[in-house]
């Protein structure tokens, strides 16, 4: 089995037959279908199209709101994680587990919950007005899309960082410290650079669900907000378009693959030290 | 200090995290349907769930999914990862990146392709789709957790092993498997996770009449939240929770016994006997759950249908069940042209469809529908108004196609506390003072039916400049809008969410008996009024079910029963005659009179080109601010 045999080939082709039906064929049709028109003749137009009035403003709103959340997901978790990490207490990880318990409710649920808090006749505003105070109109605006794409992806933000900030070693920070650092600088040149990788797929784990979700932004924004999830959406459940739909996926792909090289870049660092 | 400091911004994270499931668990005990009031205790929406068939299989479907594919996924993934290392380093490379792609690709990407293979290949079932979809996206968790494990291991135990005369298998069990199990379950635990939580994939392969909780749930949320849902919720995650903690607890103990036991090699027969047992269980779960999804059940005796949403009484559905032992698998569509992208994607997707007019002629003109057989379905001949039949007869020659279901106009649903001017005109969709409190229909052909219809065109309109107007109006309006929602509006309107609905008229008698204060009128200006038919599709698999089906519904007792419930206007005659409500035979918004249909026109096909032009404005509109 360490050898260099025929039965690793063996063991392996199942999987590598699985990859090839299952995810590289599906993605070349991505390709095929993106590139061509109905009549099945090459053609660029699909992937132009986002620069349609219509696509690129879904987009860059997808592109904003996806950024907005991320941030303010890493703000939120940076910390967390920190306060997390320091705690001996939580090597049982009780207090770990209880952050990421709301990724075992399922995400629609999660979403739901949102919608019956910021409702115009929901929550929120019952309770205000038994207080006599002034209703918020949240619901059906990109603020309520941000809060629920926070919600949901927020522990995918916590986890990554929390456990490269975990794995620091304290006598790296008790080192930076004996050579006069104070805790600002230990904290800009020794932790920030540590917990980089985790911040890089905490990020990732956010932004692209985040740039690509069409549920929470259907959900959230009372089918008012378009977002490029949501345009490629219909373009197969509604205005029945393959082409158009697979050529806006395309430029979808170029984001990922962005994010695939900061992350491969940022790993080829890492390995270098 | 510090410590406090940190204990509240630990306290208000939680709080952020855990509230808005704290209240679903409350409102799931509301006995008050509305959000914001509280009606008492109660424990009947538990109740109600656990009588809800759809719900529970939706949920069973989960987990076997999830099971099933977690299982295999795991197989799968751990052989190649041990295979891998006997690998040269650029087949290594290639199976790792392959590996990454649906790891790092959108999940709406991955999605969309698979149903692309799955439609180019015309697979039709619902349960193995997604499993193979779920296998799919699973096997990287697993080999992602495996692999850095598998590359520390040292081969010379192994290697040992061999030399003493060991078989490759059993020497692999003893040496190497031990010291993967921990990534094993690891990465089979994430992968679970996964599955379980999984929306967009499961979306877009998912066939027809198979649904996930979370499929499930959106389609459900689509039509206004029930508080069912909470208590769904609830259930949830109060299991989530246990399991968490069972979780916790074996581990516990399992690292106590490892503390006083020195597990060894030596203990070999029970460990053996313990390994295939485990594999056993495992093809015995996978065999299990593939016939609970029923892979190896033909089910012959079934028809797949695909009607608008809350348009049918489930009495009905029930009954001929009952009546004639055919297995009912139902699904519900919000709009025409969401029904036509599903039917023209998979033509044998249903059996039987409930299409408008327009669409109709559409389907027929495209060559997507079959030819009805009149000598099985007499009850429609006999029953069925001749007049209703002349009005069908105009998009589909000769009736060939179609039985008329169901018929109405469309006209705004205002709630009279809070709109207290007389509703006349469309215009009042534009008034400044409704602000927020407007709903207006998420679907193209209705969207502009208003605008094109306030501004004194033809609601059949193709002329650009005409069009352009409408998309103007219907820009200028979206400030105002609320949401643009199709089957909410009635759950919008009875809550009193809104003030304002453009809604069916059928919509209109079924919510004022829930909220006395809602009126329905049609503007003045004209409106649409729209014939729905059942029609069977081209390529259907249960064509003689079909039939069945159509001349069950266009009996006079089940026509009046499913009239009772969804309240549009029945073109069935018999059941006409037998209402006894007087209220609902007078009532104009069921059958309106005349003058009022002497404003409304029928919409008509207008041509793909047309077509095109109103969706691209559609969506200008959609997007636009």
């Amino acid at each position: 089995m360490f050898k260099k045999s025929k039965a690793s080939v063996a063991l392996a082709s199942p999987y590598l037959a699985w990859c090839l039906i299952f995810i590289l064929v599906p993605l070349g049709m991505i390709f095929f279908y993106g590139l061509t028109d109905k009549t099945g003749a090459f053609t660029l137009s699909n992937v132009i199209a986002i620069t349609e009035k219509n696509n690129l403003k879904s987009l860059i709103l997808a592109l904003i709101l996806a950024f907005i959340s991320t941030v303010v997901c890493f703000l939120l978790a940076y910390p967390l994680g920190m306060i997390l990490a320091k705690n001996k207490v939580n090597s049982k990880g009780i207090i770990t587990t209880l952050f990421i318990l709301p990724m075992w409710m399922n995400f629609l649920l999660r979403t739901l919950a949102w919608m019956t808090l910021l409702e115009n006749k929901g929550v929120i505003n019952g309770l205000l007005t038994l207080l006599h105070l002034p209703n918020i109109n949240v619901i059906n605006t990109p603020l309520a899309i941000v809060i629920g794409m926070v919600y949901n992806f927020l522990p995918f933000m916590i986890l990554p960082i929390y456990n490269s900030l975990a794995r620091i070693d304290d006598n790296v920070i008790n080192a930076a410290r004996d050579l006069g650092a104070n805790s600002f600088q230990t904290f800009f040149r020794i932790t920030l650079p540590l917990t980089l990788p985790g911040i890089i797929s905490g990020v990732t784990m956010v932004f692209i669900p985040a740039l690509t979700t069409f549920a929470i932004s259907t959900m959230m924004g009372g089918s008012k907000i378009l977002l490029i999830g949501n345009v490629i959406e219909q373009e197969f459940t509604l205005t029945y378009d393959w082409n158009m739909g697979s050529g806006l996926s395309l430029i979808l792909m170029i984001f990922i693959i962005i994010n695939m090289v900061v992350s491969a870049v940022s790993d080829q660092k890492e390995d270098r030290k | 200090m510090k410590k406090k400091l940190e204990k509240i911004y630990m306290g208000i994270i939680l709080l952020f995290m855990y509230l808005p499931i704290l209240t679903m668990i409350v409102l799931s005990f509301n006995e008050s349907k509305s959000r914001s009031k509280w009606g008492g205790f109660t424990l009947k929406w538990y109740l109600n769930l656990a009588s809800d068939s759809d719900v529970i299989n939706a949920v069973a479907n989960t987990l076997i999914i999830a099971i099933i594919s977690t299982l295999i996924a795991t197989i799968i993934g751990t052989v190649t990862c041990v295979a891998m290392v006997g690998l040269n380093k650029k087949t290594r490379a290639v199976i790792m990146g392959m590996t990454n792609i649906p790891m790092i690709n959108a999940d709406i990407v991955t999605g969309i392709s698979l149903m692309l293979l799955f439609r180019v290949l015309h697979f039709n079932t619902g349960f193995i789709t997604v499993l193979i979809a779920h296998i799919t996206f699973n096997i990287p968790y697993v080999m992602l957790s495996v692999m850095p494990r598998m590359k520390t291991i040292s081969p010379s135990v192994y290697e040992a092993a061999l030399d003493l005369g060991a078989e490759p298998f059993f020497a692999f069990r003893k040496t190497i498997l031990p010291d993967l199990i921990p990534a094993i379950l690891s990465g089979a635990m994430m992968a679970f996770t996964m599955s379980l939580d999984d929306f967009i994939i499961t979306y877009f392969t998912k066939g027809s009449g198979f649904d996930t909780l979370s499929t499930k749930i959106y389609n459900e949320v689509k039509r206004g939240i029930q508080p069912e849902i909470y208590a769904l919720s609830t259930i949830i995650f109060l299991a989530v929770i246990i399991l968490i903690m069972a979780r916790r607890g074996l581990r516990a103990r399992s690292m106590q016994a490892a503390g006083k036991k020195n597990v060894s090699y030596a203990k070999k027969s029970s460990k053996g006997r313990n390994f295939a047992i485990l594999f056993a269980v495992i093809i015995t779960c996978i065999f299990v759950g593939l016939s609970f999804g029923g892979v190896f059940r033909t089910k012959e005796n079934q028809v797949y249908v695909y009607n608008w949403g809350e348009y049918i009484d489930p009495d009905v559905v029930k009954q001929f069940q009952k009546e004639t032992g055919i297995e009912v698998v139902y699904d519900a569509f919000e709009s025409n042209e969401i029904m036509y992208a599903k039917v023209a994607s998979d033509n044998a997707a249903y059996d039987v469809i409930c299409p408008s007019d327009y669409m109709i002629a559409r389907l027929i003109k495209e060559n997507m529908l079959q030819e009805l057989n009149k000598e099985k379905i007499p009850n429609a001949y006999a029953n069925i108004d001749p007049n209703y039949m002349k009005t069908a007869a105009s998009f589909d020659e000769g009736n060939k196609y179609t039985v008329p279901n169901f018929c109405g106009t469309v006209g705004i649903l205002y709630n009279k506390k809070l709109v207290k001017e007389p509703v006349e005109s469309w215009d009042i969709l534009w008034d400044k003072k409704y602000k927020g409190q407007i709903l207006m229909q998420d679907s193209v052909r209705d969207a502009f039916m208003v605008a094109l219809a306030k501004n004194g065109y033809s609601i059949n309109s193709t002329n650009p400049d005409e069009l352009k107007v409408a998309a103007k109006d219907l820009l200028n309006q979206k400030p105002l809008v609320q949401a643009y929602v199709v089957d909410q509006v009635r759950d919008k309107m009875i809550g009193g969410e809104a003030a304002l609905g453009v809604i069916y008229s059928g919509e209109a008698l079924y919510t004022q008996r829930e909220n006395k204060d809602l009126a329905y009128v049609v503007p003045k200006e004209g409106s649409n009024v729209w014939l729905d038919g059942w029609c069977i599709t081209k390529n259907a698999r249960h064509v003689e079910n079909a039939h069945k089906w159509i001349d069950f519904l266009c009996r006079e007792d089940i026509a009046l029963k499913n009239f009772e419930y969804v309240t549009y206007t029945t073109p069935n005659l018999k059941a006409q005659q037998m209402i006894e409500d007087e209220s609902i035979k007078n009532s104009k918004v069921a059958f309106p009179d005349e003058d009022t249909l002497s404003r409304c026109n029928t919409y008509l096909y207008l041509g793909s080109k047309a077509d095109e032009m109103y969706n691209r404005l559609w969506k200008e509109v959609k997007s636009g601010e």
